[in-house]
């Protein structure tokens, strides 16, 4: 497979999820932060299991997946009904924290990273299908999952949460419960993607989890649509795909013209191209037809 | 004891720029009622603004001063109509789509300067533009002119605010249309030009910020806005949203905190220390230190 | 009478079909022959990000041999075109982008800095495509050898003789403090420094880390002047450099001598921050600007028509040499650009480079072995008014 193909392909996976990761706490009106976080502890971790201790890639992606999944817990003891600020700041303060923690700690390579991060399989062809496989089941289930959710009484719950948080507790929604699971959820999910996301470039920097990705995936979630789990699988391609086609001296704007889109859609379709509306008539469409 | 006497110095110096930068953004939340993330951002563009006019002018200070404040002014007023429409449905602070929204502007900005201005290099500010006369030194004590004037100006700025906001009817015209445009259509308030004036003081207020940064640090990069942001939001929360006095105290607690890190433990902690001491403080009072204020 | 017919046919028909394949071979033996009509050189560069200023020099470099040699006739009578592919400092675009440009390069210059370089160069190796590493130490190179090249020795034989060189000049400095921007290869930069300070019975106190997003810089400097040391060494982000210098004078600090800057400190973002500041300051570099030849002559006006009068900084010489390499390895090797050659034509320019006797640099002949440049010069300057001006010059 060519690299462009390869790259892109993995590159809209992991957007994909962790766009999903950041829309689900959204649910409640929660902009969960932390899995920018959640995804270098899990990564630089994983990668240093792999390559220095020599754990096999499967088991360490899934202690990548089950710290995620611990450091969102233990967080969401705290926040899991915060404030939405209160959830911002914490985000914020767990990025820096990390990147601090990893540029200080020699054994993951400190300023310089880690590279050179072994195949996960024979060769180079077969580490870059192994892992574009495992990055689209992981959709699947996740993609799954939040359709589950999203149409169970959880999701509705979510739905009023979002909508109007006292009305929603007189109607007996418990917000920490459903807040502590979304987070923790998302952060697992967060932790998965950032060991995938070394292993896609065998290597881990602290450049790539900046608050640049915080950025992109908030830009991917409001122009795709913020209400429904549609609207990220529609945007994460064509935001990345974009730029990927853009000659070089248009390419270095990339960032101008993300904005400039984020803005747009903001001002002029602010629920995102994917409404929830598009999103229940397309549902409604495809399972008449299935009735017929 | 010289050596904690001259990082409190430095810490005042560091908490008087989030001191500025926060009563700009508390100054937009009142009167707009929009998180405007990239508030610092705008005002580095005005600090360009002015060192741009500096170079074609032979160092005017007062015409860059004056294009520092059209610059900051314009930059409010062309955006509001993008923050306006975004927050017609709402009924309270919609931090989510301002935020997001103020995020795009300020991406837009940072790219801009780098890619735009001095071919992206970092400008500096001419000699006599910026304050570094000491006016006092004994040892490691040193106090500079720069940080004098940013330090009481960012103390008159609070209070000139504060003043007009809460004592003047203009001041109040500005609330009412942020809390309630309907009502305040009601009793008379003209809305779209008191809207405009409120947009342009808060960008009047930004244009004077960027004079301040440039008499204080003397040079300005463009990633230095969004250095910056991420503190400002958080010094704005912690003291509580559109807390002005709040944010006097708590971004000059925030300076001295970042400065005894860097000269007692290290440079590269300050942010992460910096940070989980807000966070304990936010998990403790939610609403902030000082209480929310819109 | 149809059998005739038939006959004819047939005849008619092989002779077609022999024409027909003989039309194959003659087209096929004019793409033997197939030549590109420009050489397109991708260069991995850091164009925008923290140090794009750096970025901006080393394409200008680049950019510039490509004219001069354009100029001149090409690379075998085609030009050459460089083209910037800008990683924003980020080693995970400059692994995409670097996947990209092993599609259909012969050779690449770059990627800049260390970090793009480890994550992005083991795609080059894997497809087996020279990637000019053009600004690094063997200590990074050489994981990527043959498909790299490195500019520099490793950093801790290379720097030591020059903080020595630099303690040499100043006697009375007993002890020093170093400022170090946490990045990349900055860290080690710092530990070779100390190794030179060693070396000279100079005592090392602790180093004061500039975090990347230092505003202000009172803080720092109170921390490392309590220290009590008689020298100064800055190595972080140029602007942050000259702050530093500013923030030192501002205390009280008089021997600007007794200040060193490390060579990734010298570029523009230094001089137009720290202006008359840095009068005195010391910097290391590897780059003379008070060599003269007719070449180095030229670009030294070019440079300074194209950036408000400045001197060229210390690396602005690296990708101009590269591509003149580039030509030298294509011209010697006779590749035709044909993309059915790439693997092989690839090859021969890494073989050749690699072992390339008497290069003729901008500013000095040097010898690769095995991708290892051998007697380089190394630098001491003062700084003066923007200028520098050269004090000492040490040799390996």
């Amino acid at each position: 497979m060519p690299l462009p193909w390869y790259y892109f392909l993995a590159i809209t996976a992991i957007n994909v999820l962790m766009s999903w990761a950041l829309y689900l706490p959204y649910r409640v009106a929660h902009l969960h932060f932390l899995t920018v976080a959640n995804m270098a502890i899990s990564g630089y971790l994983s990668g240093w299991l792999v390559q220095v201790v020599h754990v096999p890639f499967g088991p360490a992606l899934l202690i990548g997946f089950l710290t995620g999944g611990l450091v969102g817990w233990l967080v969401s003891l705290f926040i899991a009904d915060a404030p939405t600020f209160t959830v911002v700041i914490v985000g914020f303060t767990f990025i820096y924290i990390t990147r601090t923690v990893i540029e200080n700690t020699k054994a993951v390579g400190s300023t310089m990273g880690m590279f050179g991060l072994p195949l996960v399989a024979s060769s180079p062809g077969a580490h870059r299908w192994t892992l574009l496989a495992i990055l689209y089941a992981v959709v699947l289930v996740v993609g799954f999952l939040i359709h589950r959710f999203e149409h169970s009484r959880l999701g509705r719950a979510a739905s009023a949460v979002f909508v109007d948080k006292d009305l929603a507790t007189s109607f007996g929604v418990d917000i920490r419960q459903l807040g502590r699971l979304l987070q923790v959820f998302s952060s697992t999910v967060a932790g998965g993607c950032g060991v995938l996301y070394g292993f896609i470039y065998r290597s881990f920097h602290l450049d790539f989890f900046t608050f640049h990705l915080v950025g992109l995936f908030m830009t991917i979630i409001f122009v795709g649509g913020y209400a429904t789990m549609w609207g990220t699988l529609v945007a994460a391609p064509v935001l990345y795909g974009l730029t990927l086609l853009f000659p070089p001296a248009v390419a270095s704007w990339r960032i101008v013209i993300y904005a400039a889109i984020l803005i747009a859609v903001l001002v002029f379709k602010p629920e995102g191209f994917i409404t929830r509306r598009l999103a229940y008539t397309v549902e409604r469409l495809l399972s008449s037809k299935r009735k017929i | 004891m010289e050596v904690l006497l001259a990082q409190v110095i430095n810490g005042l110096s560091l908490g008087s720029i989030y001191v500025l930068l926060v009563t700009g953004f508390n100054l937009l939340l009142l009167v707009a009622m929009i998180i405007h993330f990239a508030y610092p951002q705008v005002v580095v563009f005005s600090m360009y603004i002015a060192w741009v006019v500096l170079r074609y002018t032979g160092n005017s200070i007062p015409l860059a001063v004056l294009a520092a404040l059209a610059s900051s002014v314009a930059i409010n007023v062309a955006t509001a109509p993008l923050f306006q429409q975004v927050m017609k449905n709402r009924e309270e602070v919609d931090i989510n789509a301002t935020m997001v929204m103020s995020m795009g502007i300020g991406m837009i900005i940072t790219d801009v300067l780098s890619h735009g201005f001095n071919k992206g290099l970092p400008i500096a500010f001419p000699k006599e533009l910026v304050g570094d006369v000491a006016l006092f030194r004994l040892g490691l004590v040193s106090l500079l002119s720069g940080q004098v004037v940013s330090l009481a100006v960012g103390v008159l700025a609070v209070s000139g605010v504060f003043l007009l906001l809460y004592k003047t009817r203009p001041g109040r015209a500005f609330r009412a249309i942020a809390e309630d445009p309907a009502g305040a259509r009601l009793v008379g308030i003209p809305i779209l030009s008191t809207g405009l004036q409120s947009y342009a003081l808060s960008g009047l207020l930004g244009g004077l910020i960027a004079v301040l940064l440039a008499l204080m640090l003397g040079y300005a990069s463009p990633g230095l806005g969004e250095q910056v942001a991420h503190k400002v939001l958080a010094v704005s929360i912690i003291a509580g949203l559109g807390n002005l006095p709040g944010g006097l105290v708590v971004g000059l607690g925030l300076g001295i905190l970042e400065a005894l890190v860097q000269g007692y433990i290290s440079g590269s902690w300050s942010n992460a220390i910096a940070f989980v001491v807000l966070l304990v403080v936010i998990l403790v009072k939610p609403r902030g230190l000082f209480g929310v204020k819109l | 009478m149809n059998k005739k017919w038939f006959k004819l046919l047939a005849v008619l028909l092989v002779l077609a079909a022999f024409v027909f394949v003989g039309c194959q071979q003659a087209g096929t033996a004019k793409k033997v022959k197939v030549k590109v009509k420009e050489w397109e050189v991708p260069f991995l560069n850091c164009l925008t990000g923290p140090i794009a200023s750096i970025g901006e020099f080393l394409q200008w470099g680049a950019e510039r041999a490509a004219k001069e040699i354009n100029e001149a006739g090409g690379i075998s009578g085609i030009p050459v075109k460089v083209t910037g592919v800008d990683t924003a400092l980020d080693p995970q675009k400059g692994v995409v982008e670097m996947g990209k440009i092993v599609q259909t390069a012969l050779v690449a210059l770059g990627p800049v800095p260390e970090p793009v370089i480890m994550a992005a160069a083991p795609i080059a190796v894997e497809n087996e495509m020279m990637t000019m590493t053009a600004t690094t130490s063997l200590e990074y190179a050489e994981k990527f050898f043959p498909w790299s090249i490195s500019w520099f020795p490793k950093t801790e034989e290379r720097l030591p003789p020059l903080v020595k060189a630099w303690a040499e000049l100043n006697p009375d400095v007993k002890s020093v403090v170093q400022f170090v921007g946490n990045y990349g290869p900055w860290p080690g930069m710092v530990a070779a420094h100390k190794v030179g300070l060693e070396s000279s019975g100079v005592k090392a106190l602790n180093d004061v880390e500039v975090p990347q997003d230092a505003v202000t810089f009172g803080p720092l400097v109170v921390k490392a002047l309590n220290q009590k040391p008689d020298g100064i060494i800055i190595a972080c982000w140029p602007e942050k450099a000259a702050k530093l210098v500013q923030e030192l004078k501002s205390r009280g600090w008089k021997d600007m001598k007794k200040v060193l800057l490390f060579s990734s400190a010298d570029d523009a973002a230094l001089y137009t921050t720290g202006g008359a500041a840095l009068n005195g300051t010391i910097i290391y570099n590897f780059v003379n600007v008070d060599a003269s030849n007719p070449r180095w002559d030229a670009f030294k006006v070019a440079y300074a028509a194209d950036h408000n009068g400045m001197q060229p900084p210390s690396l602005s010489t690296n990708y101009y040499d590269a591509v003149y390499m580039i030509k030298a390895a294509m011209e010697a090797t006779g590749v035709t650009g044909d993309p059915k050659k790439l693997k092989e034509e690839r090859k021969k320019i890494a073989e050749y480079m690699a072992n390339m006797k008497g290069f003729q640099g901008l500013l000095f002949n040097w010898d690769m072995s095995g991708g290892v440049p051998t007697n380089k010069p190394t630098y001491l300057f003062e700084i003066q008014d923007g200028r520098k001006s050269m004090v000492k010059e040490i040799r390996p």
